[in-house]
């Protein structure tokens, strides 16, 4: 480590041991659970791994490997010391293999879940039916946990170990391989899988994986075909084993081939075809293996049989190989094959940006801009408002390639799109103000300009290399090669080499022989040669005019802006101010569109002023001011005629051009949006200010005021019983449940006496409170009756503030940490003083999406340099002293960035924070903010959710963008969780079909591409098609999309909430219902006690045509319809997974006839780093495991770059890419061929450049450019977004809006339809007046419960609400036939349905 | 094949005291003559042993008599299934005949026995050639004068007289569907099922109604009909079964050792059962000593026709999909133009004319026609191939252009257009169709699946769906449970009860043949003519294509004849 990070890093610690040594000082007072801070520091990962093995030598062997190699490599290397022994202790072969494969998964989770130990059950070697051995590796479910990465690599170990101890490959038998196909689709759709493989697909790989894959029978189901067969134990699904099968093998083929490549003795050939998706298109392994076995030498002999000039094969591969010399050229241009899967499922309100590969759309130009990381890419800003402001920061789009999804950071420094305003002008626009001006006048978007990806993302993916743009970066290494003084013209003020003027353009490209400037090079690519005849055509009958001499409008149109200026500018330089004039015809214009040439167009012309290059280009001699040409389209060979099928002009005009002119954008990248962008405080709901228990008598709101002043049936005034932790003053032996002995201010100890037998049960070392005599956990919860008054006064006393002082103080009802722990009341006092409520664990938290940032300005942060000198920062990246706002800073790896939002509550926690020294545990303040800038420097915990571990950041500055800036290294993994997989829940899917199904039913089937993080959590994000019912805080009923599913790792216990109605839910003991007391309140299942009031549904929960109805029977109810909890209980989790929704604004749903609160959102947090030293406690926290997540039990002060996710290492940190990759791009070679010649972020781990050097190529002028906010955000209703969606797809010349709208049909509104009306036919039926639901409706008809009106629980109006819209979208967009029958075959079912044959003449109107 | 054979089989080898094994009964059954066959086995066995294996009974088969043709090797087992077959005749005896209807089974059995007298026929050039192989059929018992009237027919070929024709639809929604997704149109539906259905059951049980019987005192003697509302197992095994009428419910429990306790396997929801019993001493629920289904009497006299007319029964073309079997559609058609098929003069389909539109997921990318009336228009085309003389009467099955819930209405006046060939009768499904005084009970048969997922796999299977259909005979309703994988559609009355007892209950869906006769009434699946899809080779399910049932209206005596 450098002697500059050390003390980067001494500054944070030295800061957070001063944090500490305050925080030690007020806990050691005793006024909290425990007499010191709660959040110790994390080890680190080699021992986790030891430890959650058991296998001595382990940690050490692997801090030996993780210094040379990554830690797939370090898992593959372990292997030889499991084989030779020399790790492990095994006696057979079957263990040594067993060792490997799971140290591999345990290296792979960092040792932090329980795959290795769990998902692993056993490795057998057992006989071939030709007597010879093979290895056979039994998964259990809890593999899940270790991902698809980790779960492929295992087999990868088991092959590699296979092979070292020398046993032969499994051979299947057909009967074996056709129960896995069946098997794997029988899980899937019983359990799901976030991969389907198809059945050819599974087979492919049974057939060929030199291990069995073997393991538990994991579902009550039974495959129906391939039973009883001798080698397989079970006749049901084997869940282990299908997920290693389908979500390793088969989703992480390419990331297992890379892996192969590197070791000798494993070879899997096979993986080429999974990776190339050719299995379950093509016939069958045999013929994709022939087709892409000899792919390459196809294409030579092709070539070679053609002969040398007569290239008039059709239809060559279009991914044939790139040019090595004129004779065996292939006919076409390389490319890769469009891919439409990001498209899939695609849903209302969601904009497609371009559809695989089309002309118009984004074109892909590599780099890495400062804002870069991983799953990240740079867009133009005009772009983003052109796009009807959809894009925003931190927007997270589906994109083509190379990866899945990507959130959308701005960058400048790369081209804008092209528009073509209503009066025909075409211009490009490369300034987002501009794009704000003509936003309104855009008739169409002729390009969405340039997409930056960086190198890393393509080697994360393992994608191979697209066909790159050419741009300045490429351009001028190739004029450097050709013998260019670069140096000297970049030194040149009179040069712009990255902006010439036409004449050095030219004059550069003939003389050095080099390819033309990509300024002036056209997309050739993207005209006919016809179309360049006939361009040609029209210039032969065009003329040159001066500007003036024209009237002044063409060239120099005013308001012409940055384009305008840039001509100006140029004309100084010695342009001249002329235009060329062209005959005005539709084909000349839109090739010229096509090119991307800017011109204006008039009633009889077309005016091109930046024409020079153009017609050099086409081949015209620009001597004297006359235009001519030697060439005809006669001339041109039939190699330029045929190239790419005549479809692509850029042959043809490498043979008329004085000059080589290169492809200009090949790689067109498709996408769409995905999720918007968030950033907000987390609060609880109702929010809460203190942790402390009143029980009912602070009314729906929880009013400790209210609380103290009510009266109970006694005649109490302020007095609750409730349930809170007995606790004993060791000085006095006072019962108390305060942690400060009233009468000797001694800090108390819990005190445990079993409630059976009354003994007293002191803690074991582990922890645990166990009476050995009644077998049963003791907890020190007792009753007490809690005079909430005198609590209130004294705290409100001790603190020094009156009640005057805010508006309410809000606690909780009940307390549900196993001991019943309250929090001292003063803490909330001044927590709603300043604003601010707490979490569950007592801190106060703030989420926001993450997105990377390595590089920064001052001035972009609102800060200034001098902030910034302050901070420990001494130079720019060049190594320049850092003096001014506006030089850009490498930003260090624990420093983030605060979204405005962000930074004004850190600021109201910091003076919580501050009142809570001085007046709770009289200590001097720590923060003393005045403004936020006081926050700069300050630390906070950073911590994804559902984690259990925070890490220590330093806030460096603000961003008006709605997320949070942080080094890529600061950003970890996530985890989440949820509810029981069982739990039902009602929705209303994408063809607007209601469902009331297990929550597995309507999260599984939607995990067709999931984020996947490290812990094994799934996310899937929607598109906002599917609904589910919802209430707001008023206890207003509403329908809301669910933005996200999600599918979690379960916890150990989770909770059990029966009610008197019978109403059952289980959820994660972190997850909140709402509970009901004159306002809806969502609070910690945890913390919410027998007796409680929990919202139900009001009548026909989720209809909301029948809206009218339930706000009728609303009112006569005279309020909500609640319902009282009878039991809590935890119980032991025995399901792997627990699944959640996101649910917009309201974040609740109804699951089991019950309002609950989903669990919380995605997107990482920040607290106070002093508020989490004070103010968190393992006690708050409810029940010992599933209870911890999302809590910081552990901190890590300093990152090492070695321990965190994998996808961080992947980033490149060049500041420019070499020759060789661009060449190698056009080759479409693998990533890790020119892997040696890109820096990666993982070549630096374990050297002292391991914090520093992360170079980027790419500048941008702000990191929070374009919309603050996605307008997905700022429309109204779903059909506003729709409508939005498709006009802009109107408007994208890359996106077809047919498709856009079909899709939207068949992936939102026909589901959504045909499920509704299957939900209506076998439907459940409620009572509106007691919530009774019946599976049938009653022959009495009436409620056999209390006698009241039963209703249906989906309705006519629910079933057929999109059914007009769909039509008339079909329509408006010409949609397929099939489509439209469809539509109608469904109408008239619903006619047939819903209406009466002999009453035909009522209309829907009449029932609506 | 005689399809209750086994278990007679099983209780005369019980009732001499031979326990046997599940492929030795098969086996059995599967012989020509089962009887027979029986008797060699029990001669053959040893005197010690106490139970037969397939061994015993391969054994002592192969040293029989050469008159018996050894079963088929290669479907020794499938009772029901013929695939091999060319032609087979139906010859299944109610298992449970009682003395009292011997005359009617007696016929019967004679009657479907003579089948095996005609002369072979191969329709389909196909691979087995004579019906000497034909080791499905009963064995020839002697011939009586009814079952070769097919090949007795008059040489001359078709002649048909259409006054002599006569051809009635009842139960059949098209047109009638006055539902309007009301709540009441719900429960009005399950009212009629109740009140259908529990008029079934009067007789057999004093019935109480449920609010009545919670007035009761305990340990008093109590009867209840009604729907079955719910079915739990209870902790120590016993069966709690939950019944309902139209004034509440009721819980029953049934124990587990009752004899009639492997009932409640069959038990659907929301199918209309009578308990007999005594209530609790708490009057809080019943013990069952009796349980009832509406059935059909076992004693029932099918209906016939007074000449020899022949009735096909065919179902699931599917038309529009890339699998389907024009080929062997095609020879169907061409054998109906034979001498042999003159007595042919009704077709009678169970639903699936089309592959459909939009049926599942990507189903565009399989079909060879994506339009779903050119669809139609081609399978009216086919439907010109058939005779112009014959009656032709179809009911929509869930992949045509209706709606999906039932009852379905038959097609609709644009489809009707389509399909002018033969001016065919288009009815609802389900509808009851009188055929010259036969009533069959067509239904196309989506609940089979759900009856085939619920029931135990020896009740009801795919390879034998004929065992479904008996269930719903039993039943009398087509689709009783609520809620499932069967949608409905509310309207004022239950459609999908079988008030009057059918002679013929013709399904098809599940792509399988499969036929017998439950209490002497005839159910037949007829299977597709659609091949092997991707999903069923999926789910290895092979369905049995090409297969057309010709049903003897005078006798009830069926033939099923092969073309693919």
């Amino acid at each position: 480590m450098r002697p500059e990070d050390e003390r980067y890093f001494e500054r944070i610690e030295s800061r957070l041991d001063e944090a500490f040594d305050r925080a030690e000082r007020a806990k050691a007072q005793g006024r909290d659970p425990e007499p010191e801070v709660e959040i110790p520091v994390a080890k680190d990962m080699a021992d986790r791994v030891e430890n959650i093995l058991g296998i001595d030598g382990v940690a050490e062997r692997v801090r030996e490997l993780e210094g040379q190699m990554s830690r797939e490599e370090a898992a593959l290397e372990l292997v030889t010391d499991f084989v030779e022994g020399t790790v492990g202790d095994y006696e057979g072969r079957a263990g040594k293999v067993e060792g490997a494969v799971r140290t591999a998964v345990a290296l792979l989770t960092e040792g932090v879940v329980a795959a290795p130990i769990e998902g692993i059950d056993r490795v057998e070697i057992l006989e071939n039916d030709d007597g010879t051995e093979f290895v056979n590796v039994y998964y259990a479910g809890p593999i899940r946990s270790a991902g698809g990465t980790a779960q492929a690599l295992s087999v990868l170990v088991a092959d590699y170990a296979r092979s070292l101890l020398d046993i032969d490959e499994y051979k299947a038998r057909s009967a074996e391989i056709e129960r896995y196909a069946e098997e794997v689709g029988l899980y899937d759709k019983e359990t799901g899988l976030q991969y389907s493989p198809k059945d050819k697909e599974t087979k492919f790989i049974a057939e060929h994986m030199p291990i069995m894959l073997d393991g538990e029978a994991t579902g009550d189901e039974e495959v129906s075909g391939f039973r009883d067969l001798e080698r397989v134990d079970t006749n049901s699904p084997r869940g282990g084993m299908c997920l290693v099968l389908a979500e390793g093998i088969a989703l992480k083929a390419p990331k297992i081939q890379r892996y192969t490549r590197g070791l000798d003795e494993v070879d899997w050939p096979w993986l080429q075809d999974l990776i190339d998706g050719t299995i379950g298109k093509d016939d069958g392994g045999a013929d994709a293996d022939a087709k892409d076995g000899g792919g390459d030498e196809e294409a030579d002999d092709s070539a070679e049989s053609d002969g040398d000039g007569d290239e008039t094969e059709e239809g060559s591969e279009r991914d044939g190989d790139a040019p090595d010399s004129e004779d065996d050229r292939p006919a076409g241009p390389p490319r890769l094959d469009p891919s439409e899967k990001y498209l899939r499922d695609l849903i209302a309100g969601r904009p497609v940006f371009g559809h695989p590969s089309a002309a118009g759309g984004f074109r892909l130009r590599y780099g890495r801009a400062r804002n870069h990381g991983f799953a990240t890419a740079g867009v133009h800003p005009a772009t983003m408002h052109l796009v009807d402001d959809f894009l925003a920061t931190g927007t997270q789009i589906k994109t083509e390639r190379p990866g899945k999804a990507a959130g959308v950071i701005p960058v400048d420094s790369i081209e804008g799109p092209t528009v073509r305003l209503a009066n025909g002008d075409v211009r490009q626009i490369d300034d987002p103000a501009e794009a704000l001006e003509i936003r309104n006048g855009v008739e169409k978007i002729i390009d969405l300009g340039e997409y930056l990806v960086n190198y890393g993302e393509f080697v994360e993916n393992n994608h191979p290399l697209a066909p790159a743009s050419y741009v300045y970066e490429w351009w001028v290494q190739e004029f450097e090669d050709a013998g260019a003084p670069v140096q000297a013209l970049a030194d040149d003020p009179g040069v712009d080499l990255e902006h010439p003027t036409p004449a050095e353009a030219v004059a550069w490209a003939t003389d050095y022989d080099c390819p033309l400037h990509p300024d002036y090079t056209y997309l050739w690519h993207d005209v006919s040669v016809d179309d360049f005849a006939a361009l040609a055509d029209a210039v032969d009958a065009g003329r040159v005019v001066a500007a003036e001499a024209d009237g002044g409008v063409v060239d120099r149109a005013p308001g012409d802006g940055s384009e305008a200026d840039r001509a100006g500018a140029e004309g100084d330089r010695g342009r001249d101010a002329d235009a060329l004039v062209l005959p005005l015809s539709e084909r000349v214009a839109s090739a010229l569109e096509h090119l991307l040439v800017e011109h204006t167009r008039r009633e009889e012309t077309i005016a091109v002023p930046e024409w020079r290059l153009l017609v050099r280009s086409l081949g015209f001699d620009v001597e004297g001011g006359t235009l001519d040409r030697d060439w005809t389209p006669e001339d041109l060979s039939a190699r330029a005629h045929e190239w790419d099928d005549g479809e692509s002009a850029l042959e043809a005009v490498n043979e008329v051009a004085p000059f080589e002119v290169r492809e200009r954008a090949p790689t067109r990248i498709g996408n769409r949006m995905g999720r918007p962008e968030k950033s907000e405080s987390r609060d609880l709901s109702p929010a809460v200010h203190t942790l402390f228990p009143i029980g009912d008598a602070g009314g729906s709101q929880r009013d400790v005021g209210e609380a103290a002043r009510f009266r109970d049936d006694q005649g109490r005034r302020g007095v609750v019983d409730v349930r809170v932790g007995d606790r004993l003053c060791p000085e006095c032996d006072a019962h108390t449940f305060r942690t400060r002995c009233p009468e000797c201010d001694a800090h108390t100890e819990p005190h445990y006496e079993c409630e059976e037998c009354g003994r007293v049960v002191e803690p074991d070392e582990s922890g645990r409170v166990y009476c050995d005599g009644c077998e049963r956990e003791v907890t020190s919860a007792e009753w007490f009756s809690v005079d909430v008054g005198e609590e209130y006064r004294d705290a409100l006393e001790q603190v020094g503030e009156r009640e005057s002082a805010y508006d309410i103080l809000k606690g909780v009802q009940g307390l549900t940490s196993a001991d019943k722990t309250p929090e001292p009341m003063a803490k909330g006092v001044l927590r709603a003083k300043n604003g601010v409520t707490s979490f569950k664990d007592g801190t106060v938290r703030y989420d926001m999406t993450d997105l990377p940032v390595t590089a920064v300005r001052p001035s972009e942060l609102d800060v200034t340099a001098e902030d910034f000198r302050e901070l420990g920062y001494e130079t720019d990246i060049d190594g320049e002293p850092l003096e001014f706002d506006d030089q850009l800073v490498e930003l260090k790896v624990q420093d983030i960035v605060l979204s405005d939002g962000a930074a004004e509550h850190m600021l109201k926690t910091a003076d919580f924070v501050d009142d809570l020294l001085e007046n709770f545990y009289d200590l001097p303040p720590f923060y003393e903010v005045d403004e936020r800038e006081d926050l700069v420097g300050e630390l906070v915990f950073g911590m994804a959710p559902h984690t259990s571990a925070a890490v220590v950041g330093r806030v460096v500055g603000f961003t008006s963008a709605a997320v949070g800036y942080a080094h890529p290294y600061f950003h970890a993994a996530k985890r989440r969780n949820c509810f029981h997989p069982e739990t039902k829940v009602w929705y209303r899917d994408e063809a607007d079909e209601w469902h009331h199904e297990p929550i597995r039913d309507l999260v599984e089937p939607r995990l067709d591409d999931p984020d996947e993080d490290d812990f094994g959590t799934l996310v899937q994000e929607l598109d906002g098609d599917v609904y589910v019912p919802s209430i707001t805080e008023d206890g207003e009923e509403v329908l809301k999309p669910v933005e996200a599913v999600s599918k979690h790792i379960a916890p150990e216990h989770l909770v059990r909430v029966e009610t008197r109605s019978g109403r059952e839910i289980t959820v994660t003991p972190d997850h909140r219902l709402c509970r009901w007391n004159r306002g809806i309140e969502k609070v910690e299942v945890t913390e919410m006690d027998a007796g409680d009031n929990l919202a139900v549904p009001g009548d026909p929960p989720i209809d909301d045509i029948t809206a009218t109805d339930a706000l009728e029977q609303a009112h006569a109810d005279g309020g909500r319809s609640s319902d009282t909890i009878v039991t809590i209980e935890y119980v032991e989790s025995d399901i792997d997974h627990t699944y959640c929704l996101t649910v917009q604004d309201t974040h609740t749903l109804l699951t089991n006839r019950l309002y609950a609160g989903q669990c919380d959102g995605d997107e990482d947090c920040v607290m106070l780093l002093m508020d989490g030293l004070l103010n968190f406690s393992k006690s708050y926290l409810p029940d010992k495991r599933g209870g911890q997540m999302d809590a910081p039990l552990v901190m890590s002060s300093r990152i090492d770059p070695s321990e965190i996710d994998d996808e961080a290492h992947n980033m490149d940190i060049v500041r420019q890419y070499p020759l060789e990759f661009y060449e190698a791009t056009r080759e479409m070679a693998d990533p890790g061929a020119v892997e040696d010649a890109i820096k990666l972020g993982e070549d630096t781990l374990g050297t002292d450049d391991e914090y520093r050097g992360f170079d980027h190529t790419h500048d941008t002028s702000d990191i929070a450019l374009g919309p603050d906010l996605s307008a997905y955000k700022t429309l109204g209703s779903m059909m506003d977004k729709m409508d939005a969606q498709l006009e802009l797809s109107r408007k994208l010349r890359a996106v077809n809006e047919t498709d856009v709208a079909e899709r939207v049909i068949e992936y939102h509104f026909l589901p959504d339809l045909i499920g509704n009306l299957r939900a209506f036919s076998r439907q459940e039926t409620r009572c509106l007046d007691c919530g009774e639901k019946y599976r049938r409706m009653p022959l009495t008809g009436e409620c056999r419960e209390c006698g009241g009106r039963v209703n249906l629980t989906v309705h006519r109006g629910s079933v057929n609400k999109y059914i007009d819209t769909a039509i008339h979208v079909a329509e408006e967009f010409g949609c397929r036939e099939y489509t439209k029958q469809r539509l109608e075959v469904l109408e008239r079912s619903l006619e047939s349905v819903f209406e009466n044959d002999k009453n035909k003449q009522s209309g829907i109107a009449d029932f609506m | 094949m005689p399809l209750e054979t086994p278990v007679r089989i099983v209780r005369e080898l019980a009732g001499r005291g031979y326990n046997a094994e599940q492929t030795a009964v098969t086996l059995i059954a599967g012989a020509d003559d089962p009887a027979r066959a029986l008797e060699r086995v029990v001669d053959a066995a040893d005197d010690d042993a106490l139970r037969i294996t397939a061994e015993d009974v391969r054994a002592a088969l192969v040293d029989g008599t050469a008159a018996a043709p050894s079963p088929d090797p290669e479907h020794p087992s499938t009772s029901g299934g013929i695939e091999d077959e060319n032609r087979q005749t139906e010859s299944d005896i109610d298992s449970e005949n009682s003395p009292v209807e011997a005359e009617v089974s007696e016929e019967m059995e004679s009657a479907a026995r003579d089948g095996s007298a005609v002369g072979p026929t191969d329709d389909t050039g196909g691979s087995d050639a004579t019906s000497a192989a034909d080791t499905g059929a009963s064995g020839a018992t002697g011939a009586a004068d009814t079952g070769n009237a097919p090949s007795a027919a008059d040489a001359a070929g078709r002649t048909v007289d259409p006054s002599l024709r006569s051809l009635e639809v009842s139960g059949d929604i098209t047109g009638q569907s006055t539902g309007t997704g009301e709540y009441g149109d719900f429960v009005k539906v399950f009212r009629d099922r109740y009140e259908k259905l529990s008029k079934q059951l009067r007789g057999r049980v004093n019935h109480r109604p449920a609010e009545a019987i919670q007035s009761m005192n305990g340990g008093s003697d109590a009867a209840m009909i009604g729907l079955v509302n719910d079915i739990r197992s209870t902790k120590s095994g016993h069966w709690l079964v939950e019944l309902e009428d139209t004034t509440g419910t009721f819980p029953c429990l049934v124990m587990k050792d009752r004899d009639f306790a492997g009932l409640v396997d069959e038990l659907l929801l929301d199918e209309c059962i009578a308990v007999g019993g005594t209530l609790s001493d708490d009057a809080g629920i019943m013990f069952v000593d009796s349980l009832y289904f509406p059935d059909v009497p076992r004693t029932y006299s099918p209906n016939t026709a007074d000449r020899e007319v022949q009735a096909a029964l065919i179902s699931d073309v599917h038309v529009g999909s890339e699998e389907f079997e024009a080929d062997a559609w095609g020879r169907f058609a061409d054998w109906l133009h034979t001498e042999e098929a003159a007595r042919v003069e009704y077709l009678l389909i169970a639903g699936d004319m089309v592959e459909g539109v939009g049926v599942y997921p990507g189903q565009d990318e399989e079909l060879d026609i994506v339009d779903i009336y050119e669809q139609y228009e081609a399978f009216s085309e086919h439907l010109k191939d058939v005779p112009g003389d014959i009656e032709i009467l179809m009911i929509p099955g869930n992949h045509d252009a209706v709606r999906l819930a039932e009852p379905q209405p038959g097609f609709d006046e644009r489809l009707r257009d389509i399909m002018t060939a033969h001016d065919a009768r288009i009815t609802g499904n389900p509808s009851l169709v009188t055929v010259e005084g036969v009533k069959i009970q067509m239904y196309h048969g989506v609940s089979l699946d759900e009856v085939i997922a619920e029931l135990p796999e020896e009740k009801a299977s795919y390879d034998d769906p004929h065992k479904a259909m008996y269930q719903l005979l039993k039943k009398r309703h087509v689709a009783p449970q609520f809620g499932g994988k069967t949608r409905l559609a509310p309207e004022e009355k239950d459609y999908l009860v079988m008030e009057e007892v059918p002679d013929v209950f013709h399904t098809g869906h599940v792509h399988k043949l499969g036929w017998g006769k439950y209490h002497n009434v005839l159910a037949v699946n007829s299977g597709c003519w659609q091949a092997q899809t991707d999903f069923q080779k999926s789910v290895n399910i092979d369905p049995d294509v090409g297969y057309a049932p010709i049903l003897d209206l005078d006798t009830l005596d069926m033939t099923v004849r092969k073309f693919s």
